[in-house]
């Protein structure tokens, strides 16, 4: 009963903060738009915020640097369980156009924290986003959310 | 309290109840615009395993080519496969794979076709190096700078024109600069052959008026453009451009017309040799002599040779605004009277 009730409150209100380790801004962009009148994240009931304290969902942007290697798990430590990760964009899943010989990006993400889900593009349309975020989003929370620590 | 009334009379609005009904469901948003560019996609059986598509890939890890196991029935397929994961989707394999047809086809790039242009205009602005008096008016007036001398000749850089129509309006040479549709010219030349011959047509069927026609008199006619408009609309269905060239053509155009009163002739034949391109003859059997319309110049040398008048001469103009009708002017020529002086 408790739980179920639980369930319901982390689907429907689901708080979003965006990481940029270190990329071109074009997935920032994308995301941007994602707020405007035209997406309109919040009537889904998405909020973004740029703080992880209040996250649920972390969405990580950019291959990742050097200055951001340690920064990211102190990140993901911030945020408050249950939370989940989506990558979006190319960069954090392979480091995309970065990652040339004698480069010093440290793609993928997933080396330093557990990545759940995944949006391909470069940049991915602001409406991929959304549908990955509504497709994975609220049952993720809600199963991390149930699990026994 | 009265932050309550405010809501509820907020809330009451038509326009907040109209906004609420009409918002956008998820899968209006999912579209894709038509010219969308996604991942390509492979189609593995045309590959020859050249490489091409690795090498001009700007993303390190998108494409791999693999190679299937060999079997009993032959080697296996050579082919590339697309990593979604660190493809950045510019399809500049789809545009390298030299594959006919592609291997890899990754939308519509403008490479693959050499026409492309980013401004959809139909028309591409050309400058007439005959006509042009290098004036620089369009140079100075173009908003981009497409215009430039090369060779002392005013050229437009067709990738640079943002086919804004400035330099045609500036131009003091009237079709010195030039607006034209480049994507159908054999339609264009059917286009006026059409309104030619239809024109020539309804001036000879108008025999008895051209007989009549005294000198120093003017024929006029009325003719509606809407007699030929719906086989001009199956040449080229496009009412603006149809209309653009029929009236650019009638405009300029000015028919010699010959008209024939066999009634007079009394088979002399002078005028069979005369014909340069051999177009009158003189038929035996019947005893009359036979004039092939469409191989006839109208060079007039029949007209100025023929002794008994059967052969009459005619110019006509014509002119077509925006009232879509055109306006024919018909006199005679003035040769014989020339000639008579003498």
């Amino acid at each position: 009963m408790l739980n179920s009730i639980k369930d319901i409150v982390r689907k429907s209100s689901i708080h979003v903060c965006i990481v940029n380790c270190g990329g071109c801004n074009g997935c920032d962009v994308e995301c941007v738009a994602l707020l405007s009148p035209r997406y309109d994240l919040e009537q889904y009931g998405i909020y973004v915020h740029n703080n992880p304290r209040e996250a649920d969902v972390l969405l990580l942007t950019g291959a990742v640097t050097e200055q951001w290697r340690e920064n990211l798990k102190r990140v993901y430590d911030k945020a408050p369980e249950p939370k989940i990760v989506v990558a979006v964009g190319n960069c954090p899943q392979s480091g995309d156009v970065f990652n040339q010989e004698g480069g010093h990006v440290y793609a993928p993400a997933s080396n330093f924290i557990p990545v759940d889900a995944a949006i391909s593009g470069c940049p991915p349309r602001p409406s991929e986003i959304l549908e990955a975020i509504l497709a994975v989003g609220p049952q993720a929370i809600a199963d991390r959310g149930r699990e026994k620590k | 309290m009265s932050s309550l009334i405010w809501y509820i009379y907020d809330f009451a609005r038509k326009a907040w109840a109209d906004g609420f009904t009409n918002a956008h469901s998820r899968s209006e948003l999912a579209e894709k615009p038509d010219r969308f560019r996604d991942f390509p996609t492979v189609n593995k059986q045309y590959c020859i395993g050249c490489g091409a598509c690795t090498v001009s890939c700007p993303s390190p890890n998108a494409i791999k080519i693999v190679r299937e196991k060999d079997d009993e029935t032959g080697e296996g397929m050579t082919f590339p496969v697309i990593n979604p994961g660190a493809c950045i989707r510019c399809g500049f394999c789809a545009e390298v794979c030299p594959t006919d047809p592609k291997t890899l086809e990754c939308g519509e790039n403008h490479l693959i076709h050499p026409e492309f242009n980013i401004i959809p205009s139909k028309r591409q602005y050309i400058i007439d190096d005959y006509l042009c008096i290098k004036c620089k008016k369009c140079m100075k007036k173009c908003p981009v700078d497409a215009i430039s001398i090369v060779n002392d000749k005013l050229q437009v850089d067709q990738l640079k024109c943002i086919a804004c129509g400035e330099c045609v309006d500036v131009c003091p040479v009237n079709g010195a600069m030039k607006a034209v549709f480049v994507e159908n010219l054999q339609d264009q030349k059917d286009l006026i052959l059409l309104t030619v011959n239809y024109l020539e047509d309804y001036i000879n069927s108008k025999e008895e008026d051209l007989r009549a026609l005294q000198k120093d008199r003017l024929l006029q006619y009325d003719l509606p453009l809407d007699g030929i408009w719906d086989e001009a609309l199956k040449i080229i269905p496009d009412d603006e451009i149809s209309f653009e060239i029929i009236s650019n053509a009638v405009n300029r155009l000015k028919i010699r017309i010959i008209d024939w009163d066999s009634s007079k002739c009394e088979k002399c034949q002078l005028c069979v040799p005369e014909c340069p391109t051999k177009c009158i003859s003189f038929d035996e059997e019947n005893d009359t002599i036979v004039r092939d319309k469409d191989r006839c110049l109208r060079c007039s040398i029949c007209y100025q040779t023929c002794p008994f008048s059967v052969i009459k001469y005619f110019i006509a103009k014509f002119s077509l605004e925006n009232d879509r009708t055109i306006h024919i002017t018909v006199k005679a020529s003035n040769l014989n009277g020339e000639l008579l002086m003498e």
